[in-house]
């Protein structure tokens, strides 16, 4: 199925309450029915946030991702979710999921951890930048009050996990920077219930809140989207320096990594471009975190421009791979060989994909199977 | 383009002429609404003790002379009818977000709504809206959805399902504004904003759009500019009024028992630019009078009214504008 589709319909079926049921999706999400308390604007639960400092006069300074908003009372930061009330700083979507499926791992994408589970995956509204191009602006984009959201706080969710036998969650769809109490809460919880944390994000986060977070996580998904401060300023309304700072940190931390690089046509797609992220990559990270190139769908703010070329994305992979990246794959390219996992060593295909479809794995407790090389991952 | 301080002053001095000697003909001959650029009528409606209601007969007397000193036309109901069709939706923007004490009072709206029904319009098509239904009813408005004697409600989550570009802004209108309205007023109040300066007729305005929190960088500028120079605004804002009872010369956007004043104004404008340039002016005053550095010094002057004026919105220069008291 087409990613892009997809998520927007998950978006969309979740935004409009409609899944009842347990709706199966061929090699994709499952939507899952509403079971918790349906929330409107009037009664968004407000919770004191965790990385603030106060300010003269009742302002107050988020600390939580690089932008740092300095912001008023009775007025929200940048991320639209939350809220200055009196002095205090209160989060509007701790437990406020306005999307909760049931994804493959693959998906996300992560393809070195635990390949074929399944994800409960659960997002809040709100995004701390605004990238032209967003596949899940009609939450990522939104206050949580302008969205259908239901009351799961992160007990509920662990809960639920674990019983329907799903090792891994995910905080994923819109920015879970923005709702970083919550991914810390429900990763606590999830760990007691024996379930896994994953995280997807753009990576734009302060270093301390990062840090405060990541013993908590198996595994951080970061879009990097493009190698530029420029595109970063006109097409994210972002910064690079911090987003690099942060993966970084995470690679540092020992929580598992993996990059995206959505290659927006002729926007990041440079052959130069792509070089230098490669190199940056493999000298301050190793040449074995997986990155993934992916292709990008005309959307939202975007629309006026074409998918990216399959010319464009294999040029990407075959650059990625002659700069050492020994785990460069394909993304939204159904099919082609550049979504499996390769052994660097001998070339055997170890995991082979379609889709978010794990066909065949062969890889024996994290090794090749001929040649015995040490995969990087979290497998079991 | 940018103009030296002198041309334009030169320029807006002219335009203000004009538009007080052509504006009434040009009322009685056009089906365009008149325009009347740099002109903000002023009344006087003094706040009564405490935390006690306007009087509805003195708030009426109020907003109509307001009007009237607007337009230079003979009186409020004369204004209403140059500016207003019978046959228009109009949308009254308020903004509710400072509470019952720092929001458009109930009685002007109801006055100003009044004024429409009296030229024709029915209740059915006076909507009083802002972004929330909830932030209304904590500012003291009646959340109403049919009947008289106007429409009262929040946009919440009725916006456009696709964005809309204009200038820096990507944005969902509500759909009040992009298909409701034939017609829009901004009510808003005079206080001062930590970001944007000035909050007044044109900050107002982000209540428009489903995404303001994108866009506080650089106080504002242009975004306020952007949202107002969007055509589903453009094209409808007829009106700015503004209930400048009681002002706020610094802590906004909230309200602060301890830094408003009692301005005793309504102020109303055709031109958004120059109500917010009067608001300005009247806070920096304020301000000053108080010991506090100005909006300038304070490092947030409203950057946004010289983008709005270069966009053809209005008068911005506070020199040139022209307040007529009634």
């Amino acid at each position: 199925m087409n990613e892009k589709l997809s998520r927007r319909d998950l978006a969309t079926i979740a935004c409009a309450g409609a899944a009842a049921a347990l709706l199966p999706r061929p090699a994709d999400s499952v939507s899952l029915p509403e079971v918790g308390a349906v929330i409107s604007g009037d009664d968004l639960p407000a919770l004191e946030a965790s990385w603030y400092k106060k300010l003269p006069e009742g302002r107050v300074e988020c600390q939580l991702c690089p932008r740092a908003c300095q912001v008023a009372d009775a007025e929200r930061g940048g991320c639209g979710v939350r809220e200055n009330r009196g002095g205090t700083y209160y989060t509007l979507v701790h437990g406020v999921a306005c999307a909760v499926h049931l994804d493959p791992i693959e998906k996300k994408p992560f393809f070195h951890v635990l390949p074929g589970a399944q994800a409960l995956s659960y997002a809040t509204a709100g995004c701390n930048v605004e990238c032209k191009f967003c596949q899940n602006w009609e939450i990522s984009q939104f206050r949580p009050e302008q969205v259908r959201s239901q009351y799961l706080p992160p007990e509920a969710l662990a809960l639920f996990a674990r019983r329907e036998g799903v090792p891994l969650l995910s905080a994923t769809y819109s920015e879970p920077v923005v709702f970083w109490e919550y991914v810390r809460d429900t990763a606590i919880a999830g760990r007691r219930e024996g379930v896994r944390s994953t995280v997807v994000s753009n990576g734009y986060i302060q270093e301390q809140s990062l840090k405060d977070v990541l013993p908590h996580l198996t595994a951080m998904k970061v879009d990097l989207k493009a190698f530029s401060e420029r595109f970063y300023h006109e097409m994210v309304r972002g910064e690079l320096k911090p987003v690099l700072k942060a993966i970084e940190v995470i690679r540092a931390s020992g929580t598992w990594l993996e990059i995206v690089v959505l290659l927006v046509t002729g926007q990041n797609d440079s052959e130069q471009e792509v070089r230098d992220l490669s190199r940056w990559v493999k000298t301050n990270l190793g040449g074995e975190v997986p990155v993934h190139f992916t292709r990008f769908h005309p959307t939202y703010r975007l629309t006026n421009l074409p998918p990216t070329p399959l010319s464009t994305l294999e040029r990407a992979w075959q650059i990625g791979k002659a700069e050492g990246l020994a785990f460069a794959y394909l993304g939204n390219v159904p099919g082609h060989p550049g979504e499996s996992t390769t052994c660097p060593g001998c070339g055997t295909r170890l995991i082979h994909r379609v889709g978010f479809q794990v066909l065949e794995n062969v890889l024996k407790g994290g090794t090749c199977p001929r040649c015995h090389r040490v995969i990087p991952g979290v497998w079991s | 383009l940018a103009m030296s301080r002198e041309l334009s002053r030169r320029e807006l001095a002219r335009l203000v002429g004009l538009g007080v000697l052509a504006a009434p003909l040009a009322a009685e001959a056009s089906a365009t609404p008149p325009r009347y650029p740099g002109r903000v009528g002023l009344a006087k409606l003094p706040p009564p003790p405490g935390a006690q209601a306007l009087d509805p007969a003195a708030s009426r007397v109020a907003l109509a002379a307001a009007l009237a000193a607007a337009t230079g036309l003979a009186s409020g109901r004369a204004a209403a009818a140059a500016l207003f069709r019978p046959n228009d939706t109009v949308g009254i923007k308020v903004n509710s977000l400072g509470g019952p004490r720092l929001s458009p009072r109930t009685e002007l709206v109801d006055a100003f709504a009044a004024l429409l029904r009296e030229v024709g319009i029915p209740p059915a098509r006076i909507i009083v809206f802002d972004r929330s239904s909830r932030e209304l009813r904590r500012a003291g408005y009646t959340i109403r959805r049919a009947g008289a004697p106007y429409l009262c409600y929040g946009i919440d989550n009725d916006y456009d399902r696709e964005p809309s570009t204009s200038g820096e802004i990507g944005s969902c209108f509500a759909r009040l504004v992009s298909t409701t309205c034939s017609a829009l007023v901004s009510f808003g109040v005079v206080k001062d904003h930590d970001l944007a300066g000035v909050s007044a007729g044109l900050k107002n305005l982000y209540g428009l759009i489903h995404n303001p929190n994108k866009y506080h960088d650089h106080n504002c500028d242009p975004y306020v500019a952007d949202v107002a120079n969007h055509p589903f605004v453009r094209g409808k804002l007829r009106l700015v009024l503004l209930d400048g009872v009681t002002g706020q010369y610094h802590g906004g956007p909230a309200w602060r028992p301890d830094t408003n004043w009692p301005l005793g104004l309504v102020a109303a404008s055709t031109d958004p630019v120059a109500a917010d340039a009067w608001a300005w002016k009247v806070i920096d005053a304020e301000r000053v009078r108080r010991g506090l550095p100005d909006l300038q010094d304070a490092k947030r002057p409203p950057r946004f009214l010289a983008t709005a004026a270069r966009y053809g919105l209005g008068v911005g220069d506070r020199a040139a504008i022209h307040e007529v008291m009634a």
